[in-house]
């Protein structure tokens, strides 16, 4: 059944214009990153790293965390609209299928945003005049934060369903990874969700932010566990407004 | 006899508000069955209790003899087609695309796009995408949604708003064609109360939440008992000579109503209002219309 939920939850997809926002905002963090790498090239001299402390600056903090909202709060936006809860919750389909369906494809956009913010970075380095390939770790630390995102994106699922509003969830993830650079710095980054993804991708930081695997996974699995039954719980008890 | 759908003191209550009361619904299978009362009147609570979309605050609904609740949900979600308020569908795909999904979370086969779309003459709008259809297109793409599937009972809340006459008409007829063809019952909601009259075998009225006739609509004809009208010259001489033979008598713009009598009480009546000086010239027997029952049994209520 849940394979069932996937597909038709991927034809709700069709003709939507989704991909081209993921195409094009992903362009500003890299342009910023690169700028900034160009006019402090006197206080950065670790090449391919130093171009990623300034890409991930921006990238991790400003973009990732509101385009997973933005990806979650577009599959929930059809069901808001034209009565669909009515539609979707009188479907002989378990909850728990709706909602890890909805999530099973805001994963998958997490990690090719990922692989598509690689190309951006390799493209960046060689404008900027890098010689060779990034290091491997750094998609390595790309992957992780995905990994960290998790959290996020199950978080954001359960934001998105809950608030009709397209743009509040969004906005609550803006506000949500900025604060979730003051936590990672203070320290605290493994009990707030929005920090792991900037810790998984070693923002803006030389030394590797995850001091703990063992930690940053708990952390992240423990977040992931807590907002997907938060939200299965809540399909099966609320009643449907629509 | 065997209920389809049976409901054992439903109620929900919304804040302060009971929206459903002590709603014991009887329908028969294989019947259609028209749910009335006006907006408002808590139609659509219960439907969607019916369905697991609100969950009863109180009492139980069986569907087919299983209680709706979390463990038989889906179960009788399988067996069940629905149209719930207005039409539901995603505006930015085609009505076939809006078909497909429901056919592959109902896991039925893939022959009944075909056949319920040509059930609802649908086949040559189905590419087309269906914010752009109009809201008689709409219904008729929810009504074939709920048809895939071939469930045992479908659930129409208010199937015909927003429909022209045309349209009115041919979903009327498909409904009162299902559960002939398919043995299908379906559990029709209206607050028209001339439109039951062409559909349903059965009748009930909600008012304020609370269920407060329900039987075969041949019942609620036997509700409309005639009336007299007298049409007289003098209306003061009339009402007197009915006051003193203790009659009600009710002053319309056409002429006096008053209750149905006997032969023998009307020719007294008609004898002494002649002998009166009322100026008797018609006297004219009246049938009590469906909304006038429906008026008498949701006002009589109303002023409780």
């Amino acid at each position: 059944m849940l394979l069932a939920c996937v597909k038709t939850e991927q034809k709700k997809l069709r003709h939507s214009h989704l991909w081209a926002a993921f195409l094009v905002i992903p362009l500003l963090p890299t342009i910023m990153g690169a700028a900034n790498y160009l006019n402090n090239l006197g206080l950065l001299k670790s090449e391919w790293y130093s171009l990623w402390t300034q890409h991930s600056l921006f990238y991790a903090n400003f973009f990732y965390a509101p385009l997973i909202a933005l990806y979650c709060s577009y599959i929930w936006r059809v069901e808001h609209l034209n009565n669909n809860w009515n539609h979707l919750m009188t479907m002989p389909v378990p909850a728990a299928d709706v909602f890890l369906s909805k999530l099973i494809l805001a994963l998958r956009c997490t990690v090719i945003l990922q692989f598509w913010m690689w190309a951006l970075f390799l493209i960046a380095g060689k404008a900027v005049g890098l010689p060779g390939l990034p290091e491997f770790q750094i998609l390595i630390w790309l992957l992780r934060g995905s990994l960290g995102a998790l959290a996020i994106t199950s978080l954001q699922l359960v934001l998105s369903m809950i608030i009709r509003s397209f743009a509040v969830p969004i906005a609550l993830a803006l506000l949500g990874s900025v604060a979730g650079l003051l936590a990672s710095n203070g320290g605290f980054g493994l009990f707030w969700p929005y920090s792991l993804m900037l810790m998984g991708m070693n923002a803006n930081k030389t030394e590797d932010m995850v001091s703990s695997s063992l930690g940053f996974g708990i952390s992240t699995l423990c977040f992931l566990l807590l907002f997907t039954g938060v939200g299965i719980l809540w399909l099966r008890k609320k009643d449907i407004r629509s | 006899m065997k209920y389809i759908v049976e409901t054992r003191g439903l109620s929900k209550s919304y804040g302060n508000k009971q929206v459903v009361n002590n709603v014991n619904l009887k329908v028969p299978k294989g019947c259609v069955y028209g749910f009335m009362g006006p907006n408002g009147a808590g139609k659509s609570t219960t439907l969607k209790m019916l369905l697991g979309l609100v969950k009863a605050g109180g009492g139980t609904a069986l569907i087919d003899g299983r209680e709706m609740n979390q463990k038989n949900r889906l179960e009788i979600l399988k067996e069940t087609g629905s149209l719930i308020e207005s039409p539901s569908y995603y505006g930015h795909l085609t009505g076939r695309e809006n078909l497909e999904i429901v056919r592959t979370l109902k896991n039925a086969p893939e022959k009944e796009v075909e056949q319920v779309l040509k059930l609802v003459r649908m086949e040559r709008q189905q590419d087309k995408k269906t914010k752009e259809y109009s809201l008689g297109m709409k219904q008729r793409l929810g009504l074939a949604a709920a048809l895939i599937g071939k469930p045992q009972l479908l659930l129409l809340d208010e199937p015909t708003n927003g429909l022209d006459p045309s349209g009115i008409q041919e979903i009327r007829e498909l409904i009162c064609e299902l559960p002939k063809r398919t043995g299908m019952t379906v559990l029709v909601s209206s607050h028209l109360l001339s439109e039951m009259d062409q559909m349903a075998d059965y009748v009930g009225i909600i008012n304020h939440g609370q269920l407060i006739f329900q039987d075969k609509l041949e019942a609620l004809h036997e509700h409309s008992k005639s009336k007299l009208l007298l049409r007289v010259m003098n209306r003061t001489a009339a009402l007197k000579i009915l006051e003193n033979s203790g009659t009600e008598g009710r002053v319309t713009e056409e002429g006096i109503l008053i209750p149905s009598l006997s032969d023998d009480q009307a020719a007294n009546l008609v004898s002494a209002l002649a002998a009166g000086g009322a100026g008797l010239y018609r006297v004219e027997e009246r049938q009590k219309s469906l909304e006038d029952i429906f008026l008498s049994l949701t006002g009589r209520r109303a002023s409780l």
